[in-house]
C-alpha cells in the first residue's frame, strides 16, 4: 500500500509535468488569430484578499462586455486571472507562467507595491503591458521603458494634496507626525514643497507606532506653535494622538488619512477629541458616466477605489489594442495616451462606447471610473479626484470631491 | 513554455538548497528552525548590498554566506538553552527581526520600496533566454554540489553525532559528543546554505523587498522536507521539487475546473497544498523517501 502511493505520486507528478506540453500547442497555434489574452494578477489570498476578489470581477465585467461587443480586433478576449498571494515571490512564480505560457499582451490589476516591483522587470523584459494600482513613488522611476503605467496616485500627488489643503485653510507652518511607512518621507517632501512657495513651511516627526502616550511628540510637535498638523499613522496610534493632541490644548487644522481617521475611530473616542478634522483620500468619479456604469455591472452602489481602477485599467488596455491594430504589449505601450487623453477626443467611459467610436474613426480620451486617466510619460496619473471630509458632531461630513 | 519550465527548474533549485538547509539542522540536529526566511532574506540582502558596492558575483556569494554563518551562530549562542518548540518560535521572531530591520532601515536596505536592478551575471551577455539557461543548469549543479556535500557529511561520524545529539543530547554528552560544538556548528551551515539559496535568488530576479521574506516560504519548506523525507538529503531535494511541480501544476489543474471564479481557484489551489501535506502525512509518515537508518555493527563476540 505505501509503496504502490510512492509509485503514484511520483506518476501523478509526471503525468502533470506531461500535460503542460500538450496544451502548449494550442497556446502556440492561437497566437494571431484565436482569442487574445489579457491577465488579471491580484491578491485573492493573503493581505490583499479583501481588495483582489472584486477587482478580478470589474476585469472580467469589462471582458465579458467587450467580447459582447464583438471583440477587439474581431477577436474574442479572454481573462486569465492568477492569484498573486500578496507575495512578490508567489507573484513572479504566477506572472512567468502569464507571460511564458499564456503569453498574455498585458497585466493588470497588480495591488501591492513589493508586487508590482518584483514583477515588473519580468513585464518589461517580455514586452508584456502591465498595469498597478500601487501608489510607492519608486514604481514608475524604475527602467521600464513605457511597460508600465498606474491609475493609483502616487505619493507625490497625495502629499500635493494635502499642502495645498493645509494652505486653502490659510495654514503656514505645518508639522506632519508618522510612524516609519514607506510613504512617510515622501509625503512630508511633497507638503513641504507645496507650501514653500505660498511662504509656508514644514517639518517631520517620526514617532514609533506602538507608544501607549504621545505627550512628548506632542509637545515637540507644538514648540513650534504650527497652524496645521498632518496626522500620518495608520488607526490605532492616530486614535492615542488625537486625543494627546486635544489634551494639549491644539486648536489648529488637523488634516489625516481616510484610512485612519475613520468612523470607527470616531466612534471610538469622545467626540470633541475628533470634531472638526478634516480627512483626505482619492476618490473615485462618483456619479460619472462610467463610474455608474462599472458600479452598474460590477453589481455594487460602492465600489472601492481599487475595483474602479481595475475596471479602467481593462478598458484602457483593450481599446489600446483596439486603436493600435495589434495585440501586443508593445502595441499597448505606443498606444495608451492615445486612447487614454487624445486632445480634442471623443470621451468614452466604457468599452463598448470605446469600440464605437473608435470603429467610427474618432479619436477617444478615455474618462474613467476612477478619474480622467491620464498618463504621463513615466506612467503617473496626472490628476486624479480627492474626497474632502470633515467630522461635524461626530460624522464624516462629505466637502467636496475635487 | 520553455522558460517557464526552465524557471520552475531554478525555483525548484533555489527551495531545494533552502530544504537542504533546514534538513541539515532540523533532520540532522533536531533544531526547529522556523526563521529560514529570515537566513534566505540575510543572504539576499548581503549579496545586493556587496555587488551593489562594486563585488563581482562570487565574493557576493561567499559574503552572503558569511552573513549567513554569523547570524547562525548569533541565534545558536542565544538560544542555547531552548529546544523544540521554543526553539521554534524564538527562530520564527528571528526571521520576523530581519524583515522588520530591513523595512525600517532606510539607509542600507531601501526599506519598504525594496532593492532593484541587483546584479544578474550573464543578462546583459547571454539576452533573457540564454540567462534563465545558464541560471537553471547553474543552480542544479549548486543543488547537486550542496547534496553531495551534505550526503557525505551525513554518512560521516560528524552526521551519527549529530542524530546523537537530536536523538538525546544528555546521553550524546554523555557519551563525549561536544553537543555545543556540534550544535553552532550544524545551525551555522544550515543558515550559509540558506543563505547561498537567498543570494542565488536576489541575483536571478534583481529584486528584493522584505515582503520576499514573510513566513509563507519557510512553510513550504517545511512542507517539502516534511513529504520528501526528514533526515534524509535527497528527501529533502525530491521533496522541494515536488512543492515547487505542485505549487505550478495546481494553476492549470485548478483552472479547468468549471464554474468556479478565480477567487475560488486561488482557495482551491491552497486546499490542495494542504490536502496533499495531510495525504503524505498520512500514507507516508517520514516522507517519500523516509531516512535511512543503518543497523548497529553487530559487537565481536
Amino acid at each position: 500500500m505505501t509503496a504502490s502511493f510512492a509509485d503514484l505520486s511520483r506518476r501523478s507528478l509526471l503525468a502533470t509535468a506531461a500535460l503542460a506540453p500538450l496544451v502548449l500547442p494550442r497556446i502556440l497555434r492561437a497566437e494571431g488569430q484565436g482569442p487574445l489574452r489579457i491577465a488579471a494578477l491580484s491578491p485573492l489570498t493573503g493581505a490583499g484578499g479583501t481588495y483582489g476578489p472584486a477587482m478580478v470581477k470589474a476585469i472580467r465585467a469589462v471582458v465579458e462586455e467587450a467580447n459582447k461587443a464583438g471583440g477587439i480586433l474581431g477577436r474574442p478576449v479572454e481573462l486569465v486571472a492568477e492569484d498573486d498571494q500578496t507575495n512578490p515571490e508567489a507573484a513572479v512564480r504566477a506572472a512567468r507562467k502569464l507571460i511564458d505560457v499564456d503569453r498574455v499582451a498585458a497585466i493588470c490589476g497588480v495591488w501591492a507595491s513589493s508586487v508590482a516591483a518584483a514583477v515588473a522587470p519580468l513585464c518589461w523584459e517580455s514586452g508584456t503591458f502591465m498595469m498597478a494600482t500601487a501608489g510607492a513613488d519608486a514604481l514608475t522611476a524604475l527602467p521600464h521603458r513605457g511597460f508600465f503605467a498606474r491609475t493609483q496616485p502616487n505619493t507625490t500627488l497625495q502629499g500635493k494634496k494635502f499642502g495645498e489643503f493645509a494652505l486653502s485653510q490659510g495654514a503656514k507652518k505645518i508639522v506632519m507626525l508618522s510612524p516609519q511607512t514607506p510613504f512617510a518621507q515622501s509625503q512630508y517632501e511633497n507638503i513641504a514643497a507645496a507650501v514653500k512657495p505660498a511662504g509656508g513651511t514644514a517639518e517631520l516627526l517620526i514617532y514609533d507606532d506602538k507608544k501607549p502616550s504621545y505627550r512628548t511628540e506632542v509637545q515637540q510637535a507644538l514648540r513650534g506653535r504650527p497652524d496645521a498638523i498632518v496626522l500620518g499613522g495608520y488607526l490605532p496610534d492616530t486614535t492615542v494622538l488625537v486625543k494627546d493632541l486635544l489634551r494639549a490644548g491644539f486648536t489648529g487644522t488637523r488634516i489625516a488619512f481616510a484610512y485612519s481617521v475613520n468612523q470607527k475611530l470616531i466612534e471610538s473616542v469622545p467626540a470633541d477629541t475628533v470634531e472638526g478634522i478634516f480627512t483626505i483620500a482619492p476618490s473615485p468619479a462618483e456619479g460619472s458616466p462610467a463610474w455608474k456604469h462599472m458600479a452598474s455591472i460590477a453589481g455594487t452602489d460602492s465600489p472601492d477605489p481599487y475595483s474602479t481602477q481595475s475596471y479602467d485599467q481593462a478598458n484602457l488596455l483593450l481599446l489600446a489594442m483596439q486603436a493600435a491594430g495589434t495585440a501586443s504589449g508593445t502595441a499597448i505601450r505606443d498606444t495608451l495616451r492615445k486612447v487614454s487623453q487624445a486632445p480634442g477626443g471623443t470621451k468614452v467611459g466604457s468599452i463598448t462606447e470605446g469600440l464605437a467610436a473608435l470603429k467610427a474613426g474618432q479619436a477617444i480620451n478615455y474618462e474613467g471610473a476612477s478619474g480622467p486617466c491620464d498618463f504621463t510619460e513615466s506612467g503617473d496619473i496626472i490628476d486624479c479626484q480627492f474626497r474632502y471630509e470633515q467630522v461635524k458632531s461626530g460624522k464624516l461630513t462629505l466637502l467636496r470631491i475635487a | 513554455m520553455l522558460s517557464y519550465l526552465l524557471f520552475s527548474v531554478t525555483i525548484g533549485g533555489i527551495y531545494a538548497l533552502l530544504s537542504l538547509a533546514l534538513n541539515l539542522a532540523w533532520g540532522g540536529a533536531g533544531l526547529v528552525n522556523l526563521g529560514l526566511a529570515g537566513f534566505f532574506g540575510i543572504g539576499a540582502y548581503a549579496t545586493a548590498l556587496a555587488t551593489g558596492a562594486g563585488a563581482p558575483l562570487a565574493i557576493g556569494l561567499v559574503v552572503a554566506m558569511a552573513a549567513g554563518v554569523l547570524a547562525g551562530l548569533a541565534i545558536t549562542g542565544l538560544t542555547l538553552r531552548l529546544r523544540d518548540d521554543y526553539l521554534a518560535i524564538v527562530t520564527l521572531g528571528f526571521g520576523e527581526i530581519v524583515r522588520l530591520v530591513a523595512l525600517n532601515e532606510r539607509w542600507l536596505t531601501n526599506g519598504a520600496d525594496g532593492m532593484s536592478g541587483i546584479l544578474a551575471p550573464g543578462k546583459a551577455a547571454l539576452g533573457v533566454a540564454g540567462f534563465n539557461q545558464a541560471w537553471a543548469a547553474g543552480v542544479t549543479l549548486l543543488v547537486i554540489l550542496v547534496w553531495l556535500l551534505l550526503r557525505r557529511l551525513d554518512q560521516s561520524p560528524f552526521g551519527r553525532a549529530l542524530r546523537a545529539v537530536r536523538e538525546d543530547q544528555e546521553l550524546a554528552g554523555f557519551a563525549g559528543k561536544p553537543v555545543l560544538r556540534l550544535k553552532y556548528q550544524a545551525f551555522a551551515l544550515s543558515a550559509a546554505v540558506a543563505a547561498l539559496a537567498g543570494a542565488l535568488y536576489a541575483h536571478f530576479q534583481s529584486y528584493i523587498s522584505p515582503d520576499h521574506f514573510q513566513p509563507l516560504i519557510t512553510i513550504y519548506i517545511f512542507l517539502a522536507v516534511t513529504a520528501g523525507g526528514i533526515g534524509r538529503p535527497v528527501g529533502a531535494v525530491l521533496g522541494a521539487y515536488c512543492v515547487v511541480a505542485f505549487l505550478e501544476a495546481t494553476r492549470f489543474l485548478a483552472a479547468v475546473v468549471p464554474g468556479i471564479e478565480a477567487v475560488q481557484v486561488a482557495a482551491l489551489r491552497e486546499a490542495l497544498v494542504g490536502l496533499s501535506l495531510l495525504l503524505v502525512l498520512h500514507l507516508r509518515p517520514k516522507g517519500i523517501l523516509p531516512e535511512r537508518i543503518p543497523p548497529a555493527p553487530k559487537a565481536p563476540s
